[in-house]
């Protein structure tokens, strides 16, 4: 019965090859996913004992305990206000300089916005090292500006980068169209070009409002010992873990905004904004 | 090219807006770098006061075998996660891109995953995993498994780790260089009789090579400069060079000794990161 073979065959083919995507995402899910699905049910359980694959008993009796923990109440409008500030600074210094890089001809534009890779070819813990010895001799350390300071180097390479790349992919014949049935500069600004480049400058905000809340190597090295952020908080309560709830529950808290993130990650892929940030 | 005919202040305004990042970077990176280095070369004789040239730090540093320890560790730590990063990140990369699968997208939400992951998050995540009656423990033992010994302060709990928080980035760029191989050439070479590990081999990795360098440069230098992974994960000894500094720096406030160490590894990835400024320079240019 050649229908019925020809059918089989299809069949099998489609099962071997979906049997490899399910391979991996088995594998994925239990090395990626498994981890942080551990912490999601730490910070739910009231009792679990080894070996029981889920808490012995669940409940959330640790939360408000967890919750009116003196230092969380500092550390998390800290860390709220320090990833708004350092993102509205950082938006406000670099996406001028992205739309200068993409737009205006001046000499040594190209190798000026090739030395932003500067940031990324320095091992990053070093060079925080090297600048909190400066931060000290300026009396910055253990004070907000100079934890605003140091998380800004950071945002500098994907907050002109991405951007710049997409203030590159306009079309010009569009904002000349406009220009030629008379629109004034500053309308064919708003109405032809940001609507363009919007969903990558939000990209742009967002990855850098969600990279600064979580920043806490250049926090803890300048910030110490008198801002303390959640992410700096985390490793004090990693390294005097007690209480596993604790720490489940605050990471869980922390790690929400991130999540939030993690939904709009396939429109970043797809334009290709998160490869931009990197210099490819 | 157009030339700044008609305005000629229009280069001004250029550096205008760009003048306030760029001052930035300088203060904040290369000034710093340069000051360390200056620092750390320039040594205040004991008893004179006076300031000359001398190796006199970085040979305490060479002398110091704890600290030696610790670089050769760095070293180690990042050359068998680099590896490791191209053993796992390849066969994924290469799946996503010739996949036609609808499950492929899951796969590649599964890969992106840990960049919605933050260090510290990950780090308490992974001890809650991997640590000795964590969650693998228990997964092992309901399948019979006794016997389990945890990764977790161990060098291969660092390693984990730090593999697990580069895989996005990894598959994501290697993804992007083979997706600008084009399927017609890959067919045509299949067409002649080329096997998958030829096509790998000859075509798509040469026609890849950048983005393969490119991954391979950050994750080094991404590696080489890690801290919160192998700080809270890692063993008390040997360390990495970012724990190492930290210590020197905070807790024997040694911030010459810390600036040695930091330019120390300057020194080892500004190799790496030159190769990394010259392939994205060479990629733009063809490009453009």
């Amino acid at each position: 019965m050649p229908v019925k073979s020809s059918v089989f065959k299809a069949l099998t083919k489609t099962v071997r090859r979906e049997g490899l995507s399910v391979v991996l995402i088995v594998a994925l899910f239990t090395i990626i996913i498994g981890p942080m699905l551990t912490v999601v049910l730490w910070a739910f359980a009231d009792v679990w004992r080894y070996p029981s694959l889920v808490p012995t008993q669940w409940g959330t009796s640790f939360w408000a305990e967890t919750l009116a923990r003196a230092d969380l109440a500092m550390a998390f409008p800290l860390s709220v206000g320090l990833a708004v500030t350092v993102t509205l600074l950082s938006a406000v210094i670099c996406l001028p300089a992205s739309y200068a890089f993409a737009r205006m001809n001046f000499p040594g534009r190209q190798g000026l916005l090739l030395s932003f890779l500067a940031t990324n070819a320095f091992p990053r813990f070093g060079l925080y090292v090297s600048i909190a010895v400066v931060f000290y001799r300026l009396n910055l350390i253990g004070t907000i500006p100079g934890v605003i300071l140091i998380q800004i180097v950071n945002t500098l390479l994907l907050m002109i980068w991405i951007p710049t790349s997409a203030f590159q992919g306009v079309d010009r014949s569009l904002e000349e169209a406009a220009l030629d049935v008379g629109a004034s500069r500053v309308r064919v600004f708003l109405q032809v070009t940001l609507p363009l480049v919007l969903p990558s400058l939000s990209a742009a905000v967002l990855l850098t409002f969600v990279s600064t809340f979580y920043e806490a190597q250049g926090a803890l090295i300048v910030g110490l010992p008198n801002v303390t952020t959640m992410a700096v908080l985390m490793y004090s309560i990693i390294n005097s873990q007690i209480i596993v709830q604790y720490g489940a529950i605050i990471s869980f808290i922390l790690w929400l905004p991130s999540l939030i993130l993690l939904t709009f990650a396939q429109r970043f892929v797809r334009g290709n904004a998160i490869s931009a940030g990197f210099g490819v | 090219m157009r030339r700044a005919k008609k305005r000629d202040w229009s280069w001004l305004a250029g550096y205008a807006l760009i003048a306030l990042p760029v001052l930035i970077m300088v203060a904040l990176i290369f000034y710093p770098a340069v000051l360390a280095l200056i620092d750390t070369l320039f040594v205040p004789d004991a008893t004179t006061g006076v300031t000359a040239l001398s190796l006199s730090n970085y040979q305490a540093f060479f002398k110091d075998r704890i600290l030696v320890a610790n670089l050769l560790f760095t070293f180690q730590v990042t050359l068998t996660a680099v590896a490791l990063l191209f053993v796992i990140g390849y066969p994924l990369a290469l799946y996503l891109r010739f996949s036609k699968s609808r499950l492929a997208s899951v796969v590649q939400v599964l890969t992106l995953f840990p960049l919605f992951v933050p260090g510290v998050i990950l780090a308490f995540a992974l001890i809650q995993f991997l640590g000795s009656h964590g969650m693998l423990d228990s997964l092992l033992h309901a399948f019979g498994f006794t016997g389990f010994r945890t990764p977790y302060l161990q060098p291969q709990g660092v390693i984990i780790a730090l593999v697990w928080e580069s895989i996005p980035f990894t598959v994501l760029v290697l993804t992007a260089g083979l997706r600008q191989v084009e399927d017609a050439v890959v067919e045509s070479a299949r067409d002649v009789g080329a096997n998958s590990w030829q096509i790998f081999m000859r075509i798509l990795l040469p026609l890849s090579l950048r983005s393969a360098v490119i991954v391979f440069c950050l994750n080094v230098i991404g590696i080489f400069g890690a801290f919160t992974i192998p700080y809270l994960l890692g063993p008390a000894q040997p360390m990495m060079m970012g724990v190492s500094m930290q210590q020197t720096f905070n807790n024997y406030q040694d911030r010459v000794g810390a600036l040695t160490q930091a330019v120390i590894t300057f020194l080892f990835c500004a190799v790496v990161g030159l190769l990394y400024v010259r392939t994205v320079t060479r990629g733009r240019k063809e490009r453009a």
